[in-house]
């Protein structure tokens, strides 16, 4: 009896001990978001004389915020990037889940010659296939300034990796049992694969769906080879006109960096409680 | 297998549908610009600073003449360079592009039109770049660099007067340092740390001040690549005396690659030192740095030896900086035709000339443009062009020149070389040219 | 067994083909065409282009840059895995056993994934010029008013530094799927056992945990070879070309120094370094998971 108290304090200093470690991690981690946060508030001047002011001299204002807000034609290139990254992620997800899925259940030559190369391919250089790229999708079909080319292209790219996690999540975590049996029920293959496979693979969906959601939003030399046109700008290529030839406005950067953030931090928050309320229902049952 | 075609078919009609859905709403963007502008181009925008400016010309251009313009950003780490290759080789080429005067080298016989004929020519004479005796690019605005000084913070240490007219020797310079110092600032110098401000516009003095002639400065470098020793070229040693005079009083001392470009801006805004070796591009930064528009700054010149009446001590280095060629290959007649109407609408048309004044704050190459620059560092510029103050000599070299030469400058200024490596650096360099 | 061939034929229609379409066109056959071009003598723009055989894989092997700059990003790679693995396995391994805040703090830890690479460099670099060197001479200590960006050893140590800032919670949601992924039933087995703390650790959930540090290892290796975008806007490669990581050489090689051949015979060729390496840790990784 009492030594289980003893375990339980014991217990109760080790939990605290690892909150406080968590906790300052956090906040190491966090710095340059609070820098970010903090001086985009500022005008250029009282950033670069003091980042640390708590009270910089011409105040704190909105204005890089409404500036950037104009200068990005937020709105247009907001949508732009939903666009972009949302159809993006839905082929990739499906696209790859499928493809997984084969290699897995079909452990023949062609799926092993098949999931190698992709495997590969993940470490080839951007810049290896940047140029061959432009040439072959502009010079020779002409497909470049369009949305659409630029979600097939990223949905190329981000075919490996997702296929790469999908494939090992399935390999130890998707009975075969199951699919049997919905076989003997009658079941066609894509009906067991989406009504019985792909909603067992809830959390590493989720997952992926985070990283490549990321991965489009963020991506910056792609879709500038791609989208020339300022109609059809992402997020991340309408920014850019911060940065100048010798020197870039830093109030301005930040107040976009954090314009561009915001809405993918909601997706994550989100998204989040997916992973964790479908790890719960894998639990459950 | 029915399932299947069924979903094959699905995701073709989604991606069909998804792909004429973008189609159109290009179309229709292009449609409207159709019903005011016949031609439409595109012009590749390799200074970001003037980006917002650019779009506002190209905007009334669009209103005077109904030629719509696309001005296209080069972006944050994207080399102008490597932006233009991947632009020809997507077969989506600027009509007009802005370049650095090497880069246009580069391009100009296999892609550029030449414009030899053009009537603006005689508007920019000395600073037309010729290759093979043609003209392939528009001098698009001029840019000068030297010493920046900020005359009341000199003058508020110093107690009297200071006229810039006599700083015109390294003698005269390491004077008036020492008398800084002796009141009170003890580092009036900052020097910046940017690879590109070392290795291309202070080192690039070497070349420049040989005669202050393009062609002086490319004999120069052909007894480099020939082999001559930096160490027997004169103004190679003078340059060495200049940088270790600004070293013993360089205001990061402590730090010297810790100075950035904008710490510099600042420093000399407020006063903080008295001499910053920059160009006339810094005014912006300056004005964010809390300079005043009628303060009193202006250019020395970088001082090389002690000869006082040395073209380079008494003048500054000042050229056509960027360039604008037009694309020969990709474009279309009708298109060449619109960029031409651009150009000349930014030497001609006095809305043009207003403008490229008002909203790019850039020095126009062309003479006949009657509108003054608005700040002092351009008003410096424009007097010494009308006192011929000025040489305009614009070296040429290949495009890796400043990332290497501006590395072994940094390992120079941080003391982590002396002047025999930086010799053998520059030589080796050239030699491996040929 | 003939039977089953067309099986597996029909499916990959179904299942594979698609996904596999739009890879090869995106990314193998570019990667085919950029191939060809190491063989040629173009120089990144000109409409003129001869065959060259194998010159610029001879260049390649001249080029010492090229060399000493791999030889920097393998050690760059090397730590920055394992501190960036270090790192996100803890993390995962704290926030997954219900402490406080759990949730909040993996978003936090994952949060710097959320800004992409140029910008990333470009806060970072303010950071450690602007912030760090303020807090600094706030505080008077001398060290750390000097940028770190402004000496070799330092500027490195900075790469390193926000390559584990930026991938650690990356890893960290790898890790944790991992954690959850574990059967629970294993769990509670082993702790009815008398397995605790170090012993449970080291004997049931590490050996458990071999799929996820394979696809972790994996993805860091190839990530951090590849780094650019960060090499570009955090150190440019200075101070004094002392940071210049491959993948920059490569790209200035190419474009820069108006290279193209020679640039894509030393991307052809870092592939290939890239390839052997992670090869061998996903088959080393696989035969341990087996084992298993």
């Amino acid at each position: 009896m009492k030594q289980q108290k003893v375990g339980g304090t014991k217990k109760i200093v080790i939990d605290v001990l690892l909150f406080v470690l968590v906790a300052v991690l956090f906040v190491l981690f966090m710095v340059p978001f609070l820098m970010t946060i903090l001086n985009s508030f500022k005008v250029k001047m009282d950033i670069l004389r003091d980042p640390l002011s708590l009270a910089p001299s011409k105040g704190f204002s909105l204005s890089n915020y409404i500036d950037a807000f104009k200068k990005m034609s937020y709105l247009t290139a907001f949508m732009n990037s939903v666009i972009v990254t949302g159809f993006s992620t839905v082929f990739v997800t499906i696209l790859s889940a499928m493809c997984a899925y084969y290699y897995v259940r079909h452990d023949n030559k062609f799926s092993k010659v098949c999931s190698s190369l992709m495997s590969a391919s993940m470490i080839i250089p951007f810049q290896a296939i940047m140029i061959p790229l432009v040439y072959i999708y502009g010079a020779k079909l002409g497909l470049l300034n369009h949305r659409a080319t630029l979600i097939f292209m990223h949905t190329g790219f981000a075919m490996s990796m997702s296929v790469f996690i999908f494939q090992g999540f399935i390999k130890s975590n998707v009975p075969l049992a199951l699919e049997e049996a919905a076989k003997i029920d009658g079941c066609g293959r894509y009906r067991t694969f989406f009504q019985i496979v792909f909603p067992l693979l809830g959390p590493t969906t989720a997952t992926l769906i985070i990283l490549n959601v990321l991965a489009f939003w963020n991506d910056y030399l792609l879709p500038s080879l791609v989208l020339g046109v300022k109609a059809i700008k992402t997020l991340p290529l309408s920014t850019y006109e911060f940065y100048g030839t010798f020197s870039a406005d830093y109030g301005l950067i930040m107040a976009a960096l954090i314009l561009t953030v915001l809405p993918i931090l909601v997706i994550y928050l989100v998204l989040q409680k997916a992973i964790i309320s479908g790890v719960v229902a894998g639990a459950v049952k | 297998m029915k399932s299947s075609i069924k979903f094959i078919a699905i995701v073709l009609a989604v991606m069909v549908l998804f792909c004429s859905c973008s189609k159109k709403s290009e179309t229709a963007t292009t449609n409207t610009t159709a019903s005011t502008a016949k031609v439409s181009i595109t012009l590749l925008n390799s200074k970001g600073e003037i980006q917002t400016g650019l779009e506002k010309i190209a905007a009334q251009f669009e209103k005077d003449k109904g030629i719509h313009v696309e001005v296209i950003a080069c972006g944050a780490g994207e080399v102008p360079y490597t932006k233009v290759t991947t632009m020809y080789n997507s077969g989506n080429a600027p009509t007009l592009a802005i370049l650095d005067p090497t880069d246009i080298v580069g391009l100009a016989k296999e892609y550029a039109l030449d414009l030899s004929g053009e009537k603006w020519v005689s508007e920019t004479d000395a600073l037309n770049l010729t290759v093979d005796g043609k003209i392939y690019s528009f001098p698009f605005c001029v840019e000068g660099r030297g010493i920046i000084y900020n005359k009341s913070a000199i003058e508020s240490v110093l107690g009297r007067s200071f006229d810039p007219k006599s700083i015109n020797t390294y003698s005269s310079f390491k004077a008036i340092l020492a008398e800084l110092r002796s009141k009170g600032m003890e580092n009036p110098v900052f020097l910046a740390k940017e690879d590109w401000s070392l290795g291309a516009h202070q080192l690039g003095y070497i070349y420049d001040a040989y005669d202050g002639t393009t062609a002086g400065s490319e004999v120069i470098i052909n007894e480099l690549k020939a082999g001559k020793n930096p160490l027997d070229v004169d103004r190679f040693n003078q340059f060495v005396d200049t940088i270790d005079l600004i070293l013993e009083y360089n205001f990061a001392k402590a730090d010297p690659l810790g100075a950035d470009y904008d710490q510099g801006a600042l420093e000399l805004a407020c006063g903080n030192v008295a001499f910053w070796p920059n160009g006339c591009w810094a005014w912006p930064n300056l004005v964010e740095g809390g300079a005043d528009a009628n303060g009193e700054f202006g250019f020395i010149s970088f001082v090389l030896g002690d000869d006082p009446n040395d073209f380079a001590n008494t003048s500054i280095q000042a050229s056509a900086s960027k360039q604008i060629m037009i694309d020969r290959i990709q474009a279309s007649a009708e298109q060449q035709e619109a960029a031409k109407e651009f150009i000349n609408y930014l030497v001609f048309d006095t809305t043009g000339q207003k403008m490229f004044v008002e909203e790019t704050a850039l020095i126009p190459a062309a003479k006949n443009n009657p509108n003054q620059p608005l700040d002092p560092l351009g008003k410096d510029i424009a007097e010494r062009t009308a006192s011929g103050k000025l040489y305009t000599s614009c070296f040429i070299a290949p495009s890796d020149h400043w990332s290497v030469m501006g590395a072994a400058m940094q390992k120079y200024i941080a003391g982590m070389s002396d002047k025999k490596e930086l010799a053998s650096t520059l030589s080796q360099y050239w030699k491996a040219q040929n | 067994m003939k039977k089953s061939t067309i099986q597996d034929i029909k499916a990959g229609a179904m299942f594979a083909l698609p996904g596999l379409v739009v890879f090869f066109l995106v990314v193998i056959i570019p990667f085919v065409y950029g191939f060809y071009l190491t063989f040629t003598d173009w120089n990144g723009v000109s409409q003129v282009k001869s065959l060259v055989g194998f010159k610029n894989y001879v260049d390649t092997f001249k080029d010492v840059e090229f060399w000493s700059s791999m030889w920097l990003t393998l050690k760059y790679v090397a730590i920055s895995v394992i501190l960036v693995n270090i790192v996100a396995f803890g993390l995962a391994y704290l926030l997954s056993n219900g402490i406080k805040g759990q949730n909040f703090f993996r978003a936090g830890f994952f949060t710097p994934n959320l800004i992409g690479g140029v910008v990333l460099g470009f806060i970072w670099k303010f950071i450690f010029s602007n912030v760090f060197t303020a807090v600094g001479k706030a505080v008077g200590v001398d060290w750390l008013s000097k940028s770190m960006l402004s000496a070799p050893k330092t500027a490195y140590f900075a790469l390193i530094l926000v390559t584990v800032w930026q991938l650690a919670g990356y890893m960290m949601l790898i890790y944790i799927a991992g954690f959850t992924g574990l059967s629970h039933d294993v769990l509670e087995a082993a702790s009815i056992d008398g397995a605790t703390g170090w012993r449970r650790m080291r004997s049931i959930i590490l050996p458990l945990m071999v799929p996820s540090f394979v696809i972790c290892i994996f993805l860091t290796l190839s990530r951090t070879f590849m780094v650019y975008d960060l090499n570009l806007t955090l150190t440019k490669g200075g101070p004094y070309a002392s940071t210049r990581l491959v993948a920059m050489h490569v790209y200035e090689k190419a474009f820069t120094a108006r290279n193209y051949g020679v640039g894509q015979a030393e991307a052809l060729f870092l592939f290939i370094v890239v390839a052997i390496i992670s090869g061998l840790q996903v088959y080393v990784g696989r035969k341990k998971e087996v084992a298993a």
